[in-house]
């Protein structure tokens, strides 16, 4: 379990992280989401033994991370700009990462080359962006991490690419109890791999909870209000409204069953209740703290 | 399951050996030359067969080329082993693995420092075999020049480890390092300039005071190789011959003194390292309480050296300094060296808001300094040592350099510390005069040189040098420093000092005569080398011109006019208990130019009698130049060994040739002028 407490971390009198806490489930997949300068790569950085935090705890199975190789060793992180030696081709990557996991499993290693049809031979630098974060998750995934912490994981990825190495991911996940944190601002992918999400904005999480609680507690609903009724009266709480013609789009954090149950006074001729994406969720929830998308025509 | 808790981790070593083995490898071809160009000389013939004289060349390597080449190499090797800690990319993925900082630390550092010893080792391990092969192998030599190896290794390269970790920046690093070793030769310099420029008598000469603080220049300075010669009969050959017979290295201990703050330093940077946050990579100054160490350190910097630089192009002069110029030069380049560190340490051009606090302390600093140099607060320029204080005085004065040592010579201490008083007194006028005499040009005034450095009890040593107007007038006014001067160049005491005799005439202790020259000041005149014995005589007569009152007044009372063409140098060598380590000893050898002069009878008559000169040649300047001296004068064919006769200007009677007749050395101007 990955358990992150009130960590803060400031960078020359700038908070990058300020308080932040999260929890990560054993075997859960958890995404973190949030606008660009959130934190959430420091917070993979303290999480990973990088960074060292100013306050706060970061904890993997109840263990301080920092300065624990034993437990660094169940970790592996692939960063959105993974490192590799100048010189350097995936055969001699592979012997460094071996010489520092020790669970590195050199047959696991064999098989995934199926996968990943790199020339194992060629200087990494040679690789395109894509090829080298595959040739980063290759690596990572021989490791045979219990914990892999992921940081926009699949940028740079082709579609099919994309979907074999989140196939690999939820494999493990499946069949090693493998914990994943991943931060990524593909929220559509998110959407399909999570169960849990944590939203996080100027160095705190806003709110963390499992995807269908997330939806559960949020509705997007498709009105047509009776006659002469141009809109839904100011007491029923919208976080956000629009109208096509006479149908309204209303955004409410409750359940879709509240809603309805708040509109019935207005007698509403059609109240249709979609379920929201992560990327309205994500959104909507930032609207709520001056974050939301403004209308803005140049 | 592998450890990962170990200190050491053999993947990250074997790593850094193989990423950076073109450096290794270069410098073990490069160091595999030294050895290669013995073996062939050792297979054509040359060089000595004597083991000792390998051990030798071990040492002399050590003196200089050693402690120089590590300096470069082992910067080069912290570059590569710690240049992960330069880049936020490098840094992050090495900190993401396995392995705690302290192991990164040891593998690193231990990978470091055999890729910094491999090329000695190559090379030591090849001169070893050339020596064994040659049968020249002394494992004694071998063995310290090992040690010696080893332990300026660990000193560069830990020194070069500690600058990795106050910087995150790759080009600082080099930087910091050679800032390191050479800052305090730097400072002492900048310094002794800005003392020099600012009172009155202060010396520029570096002395060397804190070189122990930039290693290379001391090791260099004061590691040396000490021989031993015995003397053997070669019966073969029917003749002595010298052997060495023991090679040793002197000072060696300093490098284990090193080694050992090698390893002080360390251990700073590991304490440096657990607390380097991964954030600071790219950062010029990395460890935050150094950084305004920096931005000041670099304006002071800045102020010290810029300042002087700029004062110099503009307002120079060789006798007085202004204030107020000196001020602003200073806080010019003060401020610029200020935001020139403030931009490398924001990385950002943008740095002037809000500075203007720091910009107030370091003027507030500059002018304090400048005033305090104006108002000489420190006493520096009136610092005149009581009696007491003085454990040894090296004295110029007159042409001439004179030790006197307290308990021996307390009169004329005394008189040398009255005169320095009177001197320093006379500043301004002195002052004011030197104005003259440069706006004149040389000539116009008389002048001489008066150079003091003494050696105080409490270990400290005070050095002065004056250049000082003199006049008749004054010197008829008995507390002027220019009566103060003659009076002291009279002083008999003072002439046998300077001849290395004792007060009564005999020759002073620790030293001996080694021959007299005699020469001429005309032209290709030839010179004649007397024995020790010529100069014992010599001396004798000297002793009794003294005595006569005959010989020594200074040269500023003497006309130049009444002084023989002919002129001698008396050589002396040290006898025993030399050493170069006391300031009294720094020179082994001395030479004393006597100007002969009609009234140096006895001086004379025992040069005739020794038929060094004869009476012919003693011929004065007025005489010399009444017979039409200056005139050009053709060299005579049978000396001429070029095609042309060479034309040069010269007196008219003498000759440049250094032989008459059939090779006969001339012993006579006069033999030569006929």
């Amino acid at each position: 379990m990955i358990e992150i407490k009130d960590v803060v971390k400031t960078f020359d009198g700038f908070a990058a992280l300020s308080g932040a806490s999260l929890t990560v489930e054993t075997g859960s997949v958890y995404g973190l989401v949030g606008p660009n300068g959130a934190g959430k790569s420091t917070l993979i950085r303290v999480l990973t033994g990088i960074f060292r935090q100013d306050a706060g705890t970061v904890c993997l199975d109840g263990r301080p991370v920092w300065e624990d190789a034993e437990l660094k060793a169940r970790v592996a992180s692939i960063p959105d700009d993974w490192y590799y030696f100048l010189q350097a081709n995936i055969n001699d990557m592979m012997r460094f990462y071996r010489g520092f996991y020790p669970a590195f499993s050199q047959e696991r290693f064999e098989r995934l080359g199926e996968v990943f049809q790199l020339d194992r031979k060629k200087a990494i630098r040679h690789l395109s962006k894509g090829m080298q974060k595959q040739a980063a998750f290759w690596l990572g995934l021989s490791c045979m991490p219990d914990y892999l912490i992921l940081d926009e994981p699949v940028d740079g990825l082709d579609p099919v690419m994309r979907r074999q190495v989140w196939s690999l991911v939820m494999d493990d996940v499946a069949q090693r109890g493998t914990t994943v944190l991943v931060s990524s601002h593909n929220l559509r992918e998110l959407e399909d791999v999570c169960d849990h999400v944590g939203i996080m904005d100027r160095g705190k999480i806003l709110l963390e909870r499992s995807l269908a609680q997330l939806q559960d507690n949020m509705v997007k609903l498709q009105v047509v209000l009776p006659e002469g009724m141009d809109a839904v009266p100011d007491e029923i709480p919208v976080l956000h409204a629009s109208r096509l013609g006479r149908v309204h789009t209303l955004i409410m954090r409750m359940s879709a069953r509240e809603a309805q149950e708040r509109l019935a006074p207005c007698h509403p001729l059609l109240v249709d209740a979609v379920p929201l994406t992560l990327e309205e969720i994500f959104i909507y929830e930032l609207g709520g703290v001056d974050y939301a998308v403004r209308d803005i025509v140049l | 399951m592998r450890s990962v808790t170990s200190c050491f981790n053999a993947m990250l070593f074997r790593k850094n050996l193989t990423r950076f083995w073109p450096l290794w490898t270069m410098a073990s071809l490069l160091a595999v030359l030294p050895p290669l160009a013995l073996a062939t000389a050792l297979v054509r013939g040359y060089g000595d067969k004597n083991p000792l004289s390998l051990t030798e060349t071990y040492y002399e390597a050590l003196c200089g080329p050693v402690p120089v080449v590590v300096l470069f190499y082992a910067v080069l090797c912290a570059l590569a082993v710690w240049g992960y800690l330069f880049g936020s990319r490098s840094v992050g993925m090495l900190h993401a693995m396995p392995i705690t900082r302290k192991g990164l630390f040891c593998t690193n550092f231990l990978s470091g420092l055999v890729m910094t010893l491999i090329p000695w080792a190559v090379c030591g391990m090849l001169f070893v075999a050339v020596s064994l092969a040659f049968g020249l192998f002394d494992p004694a030599g071998v063995g310290v020049t090992v040690l010696c190896v080893l332990g300026l290794a660990v000193f560069y390269f830990s020194s070069a480890t500690f600058c990795a970790f106050l910087t995150g920046n790759v080009f600082a690093m080099p930087a910091f390092y050679f800032v390191l070793h050479f800052i305090a030769m730097i400072l002492e310099t900048l310094l002794s300039a800005l003392v020099t420029l600012c009172f009155f008598g202060t010396t520029t000469s570096y002395m060397g005071r804190v070189d122990f603080l930039s290693p290379t220049v001391w090791l260099v300075g004061h590691l040396d190789v000490e021989r031993t010669y015995e003397e053997v009969w070669i019966a073969d050959g029917g003749y002595t011959d010298q052997i060495l017979s023991a090679v040793d290295l002197t000072r060696g201990w300093a490098i284990a003194a090193y080694a050992l703050v090698g390893l002080v330093l360390l251990a700073c940077a590991w304490l440096l390292y657990r607390r380097r946050p991964s954030e600071c990579a790219g950062d010029v100054v990395a460890v935050k309480w150094m950084k305004p160490v920096f931005r000041y350190g670099v304006a002071f910097f800045a102020a010290l050296a810029g300042g002087q630089a700029l004062y110099a192009l503009f307002w120079y002069d060789a006798v007085t300094w202004k204030f107020l110029p000196l001020l602003g030069c200073m806080i010019v380049s003060g401020v610029i060296g200020y935001y020139v560190a403030s931009m490398l340490l924001a990385k950002s051009l943008k740095v002037f808001r809000g500075s203007w606090k720091g910009l107030a302390a370091l003027s507030a600093v500059l002018l304090v300094l400048c005033l305090g140099l104006r108002f000489d607060v420190a006493g520096v320029e009136r610092r005149v040592p009581a009696l007491d204080q003085v454990e040894q005085v090296e004295l110029y004065l007159d042409e001439n350099n004179y030790a006197l040592i307290a308990g021996e010579d307390d009169a004329l201490i005394k008189q040398v510390l009255e005169l320095h008083q009177a001197v320093v007194e006379d500043k301004n006028y002195i002052q004011s005069r030197q104005s003259r005499w440069y706006a004149a040009g040389a000539g116009e005034e008389e002048t001489t040189y008066l150079r003091l450095r003494y050696q105080l009890a409490n270990g400290l040593s005070l050095a002065r040098t004056y250049m000082l107007p003199l006049s008749q007038t004054r010197m008829d006014q008995p507390d002027t420093y220019d009566a103060r001067l003659s009076a002291l160049v009279e002083t008999d005491a003072l002439k046998y000092l300077r001849l290395h005799l004792d007060p009564s005439g005999e020759m002073a202790q620790g030293w001996k005569t080694e021959g007299l020259w005699i020469y001429s000041d005309v032209t290709n005149f030839p010179g004649l080398d007397g024995t020790s014995r010529d100069a014992d005589a010599v001396l004798a007569a000297l002793a009794e011109d003294i005595a006569a009152g005959s010989w020594g007044s200074p040269s500023w009372s003497k006309n130049e006019e009444d002084r023989y063409v002919v002129s001698l140098e008396i050589r002396y060598i040290r006898t025993g208990g030399w050493t170069e380590d006391r300031e009294e000893d720094r020179a082994r050898n001395d030479t004393v130019t006597i100007i002969l002069r009609p009234e140096m009878t006895h001086t004379v008559e025992t040069l005739l009698e020794l038929g060094l000169i004869q009476s012919t040649d003693l011929i004065t300047w007025a005489e010399w130049n009444a017979e039409g001296g200056g005139q050009t004068y053709e060299m005579p064919a049978e000396a001429d060994t070029g095609p042309e006769a060479e034309v040069v200007p010269l007196n008219k009677e003498v000759a440049a040739v250094a032989v008459i007749g059939d090779g006969v050395p001339a012993r006579s101007l006069r033999e030569l002028v006929n």
